[in-house]
């Protein structure tokens, strides 16, 4: 079969003030009918480039500078706008990362996928409306005379992604670009679009490219995957024999560099050190070789070609990692004893430290512009129950909009709870004075997600981080100044960094910074917003070891909110999975990972995807189906039962009570649980239904 | 929306009524007193004691305050001793010749400077975007006036084309009867509102030429000119339409020094003439017809936002 897509030797530039960028260097590679090809890297390799190169739809001053793009055997780098135009949309549809964003907040839905079909076809109005409709139907959109009519923002999250695939999908393309298309979703919404696409692509025969920087959807969804690294592919081959005999010590590293894979040993991870190469000019030689382990002189000077040993499997390094498949001798498992040193014993474990009892917050939502009239409340927080011991991890996860953030904000202080206790070290913090709160306050620090966001723009680090100290006016300036040194040694950075201002940073190396100012008043307890989901994964290792070597060091105790479970398995000692307000389950990591015993919990599990094909190909279950509800009137009884499988009367009528299972502080409230319960639970009153 | 509308009324009153109390008591302060603004510093004690108490000035502040309130809702804007007529048909007189001359300036300038900053945008750092860029800051910078008397020199003292004042007619009719005499003032005014709008309409599709949305609009398969058209267009017009309301009373106002240099006997000449007079009554009537017309403004830029965007919805 002739492939549907060849692209060779494709080279893409983009002029900026500093110079060129050669974001695309060379890449070649070719799509079958039907298949799925998975491009994966690390942010700025390359990778969405290749796909808006396709489309020849680059961002101002980008161009494609060389090589070929075949679609059938037609030449589409040559075309003219307007022959390019028909193939677009037309022949490839395209959808991208952030659905709210990209679709015109004007237009109703309808005529937006509407227009892509007039664009395209000889129809009416109310043809193009009509073929509108099936689409939105054919994506699984409920109701679709009444949403037809709808705005981009009427739409949740999920169901806007749906309208990206349908738009892109109405003139029945042969070829679907699928850009991080489920990089803004949670991870019960991605596991229904990624099946949604794979589902679509076999009903209408068409190929896929997907393109992501997360390995686990590449593993479950590609048939092949190629692996960018610096504007040029890396490896490539197919999906299961790069996930279980990688080649190229890039592609090792990446997977090294996974927190699911090293939960199990509790082992330090992998992290590739230093920066991706600036692509205004390129390193001669290898272009990993600064960051690779096994660079010897020869790869800095020459270039490696892609080379392959079998046929279908490609690799650009002069020494493969791994099996090779002719000789069978490789170096992972000379590789494979060496860290095992640095796996770190675990921090001792003291008394409770912070208590969460019976932690109650509701919003209020008004109404009116002057008066403002209460017309509801949306339930955030729903009696809340947990400990968190000195030393300790304790992970909260659940999909955005489930309470875990306000958690974290109550326990610092940033809101007050509507009813409630947070005791620290034995004192209630939401009864205590103005004043010893702001005491109180220097033990209980925050660390935020987007610490580009969250530092002063204007402000050197230096100062960043003797802030804290001012403020609770601890110590003379130069002992302040010599804290800061002394901080920055400790996350790392370099102790010039003082005088330089947040956007001179790295993502990773911000975090690091963000970090650094929570220590800064030496806290015993850490509350970490999703530390860590802005880096790329090989980043997320520098900062997540970072914060383990430093809770050994220092004696420190997390309160690690994250969406990502494969991070909190990695780092908790202690896990707590919320929904919409409710701790729906509590106990120790492995226990909650291995045996979940509350729907939700196996739901959530069985949605993330996993870096191992084999795992993700043997997943039988649908994960969570449907969306989250709204807050504002939460659901009778157990708050989860609208989207369990096996709700029964009285999860309506009756909120489950809180039960003990096997394991350690392991307690869940479900009617009906997937393991057999040993007992209601201590606190008896949490089980009282209101 | 009627729920809304309603609410809006209300602050209406409140926001009209505090600025009609800080506009008298400011007027009140005037040197010499009010009575002394109208009977001229030549007057006698006497005859001031005798006029107050006449007219009711010698009464406390408040108490003036509230007859002048409770006149003004019967439609009794008073009366001005100095031009002896009553203020309302001074002012129901002047604000139909300003409002020709705003709404014809505003929207040739508009006219003119959507398009220029739509081109502008579109093909941003080019040399026709400098140029333009160029222009609209010399009409940004200029003050009215010396607008207004360049062209004047011009066009009517050098070159004879137009006249140098604006039509004297007294009605809409007879002043839209002479367009020859309106073109100078309006092309002053013109030259100003494009300088302005094409600025705004200009960063406005800038802001959204690099959205996603229309990136999604491309890769339909989309045309430029549909892209630009069919999308753009509206999203770039609501931050515009905003703009727009909120600048009501600017438009109104800003005839102020158009109507000076060119004689032309609407709102702005009206209230300049009142300042230089020290005429009480007629300031507070203009004062209290801006601050409505302020207001008027902010709710059309409200309800034109939430015509353009489906996001806003007032409830």
């Amino acid at each position: 079969m002739a492939p549907l897509l060849e692209v060779n030797d494709l080279r893409t530039q983009i002029k900026l003030r500093e110079g060129v960028v050669h974001a695309v260097d060379g890449v070649s590679f070719q799509l079958e009918p039907g298949e799925t090809l998975g491009i994966v890297g690390e942010s700025g390799c390359g990778k969405t480039m290749t796909a808006l190169s396709i489309m020849n739809l680059l961002p101002t001053g980008g161009h494609i500078a060389g090589g070929s793009i075949k679609l059938n055997g037609q030449e589409l780098t040559t075309l003219s706008d307007e022959q390019m135009r028909n193939i677009r949309g037309n022949e490839i549809g395209m959808i991208f990362q952030d659905p709210l964003t990209s679709l015109n907040p004007t237009m109703t839905v309808g005529k937006q996928i509407a227009e892509a079909v007039a664009l395209h076809r000889e129809v009416s109005r109310e043809q193009a409306m009509d073929r509108a409709a099936e689409v939105l139907d054919l994506v699984g959109i409920p109701r679709v005379r009444e949403r037809i009519k709808e705005y981009p923002h009427q739409f949740s999250g999920g169901m806007r992604q749906r309208v990206m695939i349908a738009m892109a999908l109405a003139c029945e393309p042969k070829l679907l670009i699928a850009d991080e298309p489920t990089t803004a979703l949670d991870v019960t919404i991605q596991k229904q679009i990624l099946e949604l696409i794979d589902d679509l692509r076999i009903r209408l025969g068409m190929s896929v490219i997907l393109v992501t920087h997360d390995l686990g959807v590449i593993a479950g969804r590609a048939d092949r995957v190629a692996v960018m690294y610096a504007g040029r592919i890396s490896e490539t081959t197919d999906t299961d024999t790069l996930f279980n005999r990688p080649r190229h010590p890039y592609t090792e590293a990446l997977f090294q560099a996974l927190p699911d894979k090293a939960a199990d040993a509790g082992e330090r991870l992998y992290s590739i050190p230093g920066l991706p190469p600036d692509l205004v000019n390129p390193p001669a030689g290898c272009r990993f070789a600064a960051r690779c382990r096994y660079a010897v002189d020869r790869c800095r000077a020459e270039e490696p070609q892609l080379v392959s040993e079998v046929a279908g499997h490609e690799f650009r390094c002069f020494y493969p990692v791994g099996p090779s498949e002719r000789t069978d001798t490789g170096r992972l498992a000379t590789y494979n004893a060496a860290p095992a040193e640095a796996a770190l014993a675990g921090p001792g474990i003291g008394d409770v430290l912070l208590d969460v009892s019976h932690l109650v917050k509701d919003y209020a939502v008004t109404k009116g512009a002057v008066l403002q009239r209460r017309v509801g409340w949306l339930s955030a927080v729903a009696d809340v129950n947990f400990t968190i011991r000195s030393g300790e991890t304790f992970g909260l996860v659940g999909e955005s909009g489930c309470g875990k953030s306000t958690i974290g904000k109550l326990v610092v202080g940033l809101e007050k709870p509507t009813s409630g206790s947070i005791s620290f070290e034995g004192k209630d913090l939401a009864k205590s004075s103005a004043r010893e709160y702001r005491r109180e306050r220097r033990n209980i620090q925050l660390m935020f997600q987007d610490s580009y966001a969250s530092l002063d723009p204007r402000m050197r680090a230096g100062t960043l981080l003797r802030e804290p100290l001012v403020i609770q006016r601890l110590g003379s300036k130069q002992e302040q100044l010599k804290k800061v040194a002394e901080m920055l040694d400790k996350v790392g950075l370099p102790r010039t960094a003082a005088d330089r201002y947040p956007h001179e940073f790295s993502g990773g190396q911000r975090q690091r910074l963000g970090f650094a100012r929570a220590l800064m008043l030496q806290p015993e307890l850490i509350v970490a917003d999703e530390p860590v989901s802005a880096l790329d994964v090989s980043i997320q290792a520098q900062v997540l070891n970072m914060m383990k070597e430093l809770q050994h060091d220092l004696g420190l105790t997390y309160l690690f909110i994250s969406h990502d479970l494969g991070v909190v398995r990695y780092l908790s000692d202690k896990i707590g999975v919320m929904y919409l307000g409710k701790l729906v389950e509590v106990g120790p990591a492995e226990e909650v990972y291995l045996r979940p015993a509350h729907p939700y919990t196996k739901g959530l599990l069985d949605s993330a995807p996993v870096a191992d094909p084999g795992a993700e190909k043997a997943k039988v279950s649908e994960g969570v189906t449907g969306e989250l509800p709204s807050a504002i009137h939460p659901p009778s009884g157990c708050r989860f039962r609208t989207r369990c499988p096996f709700a029964q009367a009285i999860c309506a009528d009756v909120e489950p009570p809180v039960q003990r299972f096997a394991g350690e502080g392991h307690l869940a409230a479900c009617h009906f649980p997937l393991q057999t319960a040993l007992g209601d639970a201590v606190t008896a009153s949490a089980a009282l239904p209101e | 929306m009627t729920g809304y509308l309603i609410r809006r009324l209300l602050q209406t009153i409140v926001v009209t009524v505090i600025v009609t109390i800080i506009t008298f008591l400011l007027l009140h302060l005037v040197p010499g007193g009010e009575v002394r603004a109208i009977l001229g510093v030549r007057a006698s004690p006497v005859e001031v004691r005798t006029y107050s108490k006449e007219w009711g000035f010698d009464q406390p502040l408040y108490v003036q305050y509230g007859k002048w309130l409770w006149q003004m809702l019967h439609g009794n804007f008073g009366f001005d001793l100095k031009q002896n007529a009553p203020v309302s048909t001074l002012i129901w007189a002047a604000l139909p010749r300003t409002i020709v001359l705003a709404f014809i300036g505003t929207g040739v300038g508009l006219l003119i400077g959507i398009p220029l900053g739509i081109l502008q945008a579109v093909r941003r750092h080019s040399v026709a975007d400098n140029v333009l860029t160029g222009i609209a800051f010399v009409g940004y910078g200029s003050p009215t006036f010396l607008v207004g008397l360049l062209l004047v020199q011009w066009f009517a003292v050098n070159l004879h084309i137009f006249p140098p004042f604006a039509p004297q007619a007294t009605s809409i009719g007879g002043i839209l009867s002479d367009p020859v005499a309106l073109i100078l003032p309006v092309a002053t005014y013109a030259f100003v509102a494009y300088a302005l709008w094409s600025r705004y309409m200009r960063s406005s599709v800038m802001d959204n030429i690099v959205q996603d949305y229309v990136r999604t609009a491309r890769s339909k398969g989309a045309s430029e000119r549909r892209v630009l058209w069919g999308h753009i267009f509206r999203n770039s017009l609501i931050s515009i339409v905003t703009l727009l309301g909120l600048q009501l009373p600017v438009i109104i106002g800003g005839a102020i020094f158009i109507e000076v240099v060119f004689n032309y006997p609407g709102m702005g000449l009206l209230f300049y003439d009142a300042a230089l007079n020290t005429d009480i009554q007629l300031m507070l009537a203009i004062t209290v017809l801006t601050t409505l017309i302020t207001i008027l403004g902010n709710l059309l830029a409200d309800i034109g936002y939430a015509m353009l965007d489906p996001r806003v919805r007032y409830a």
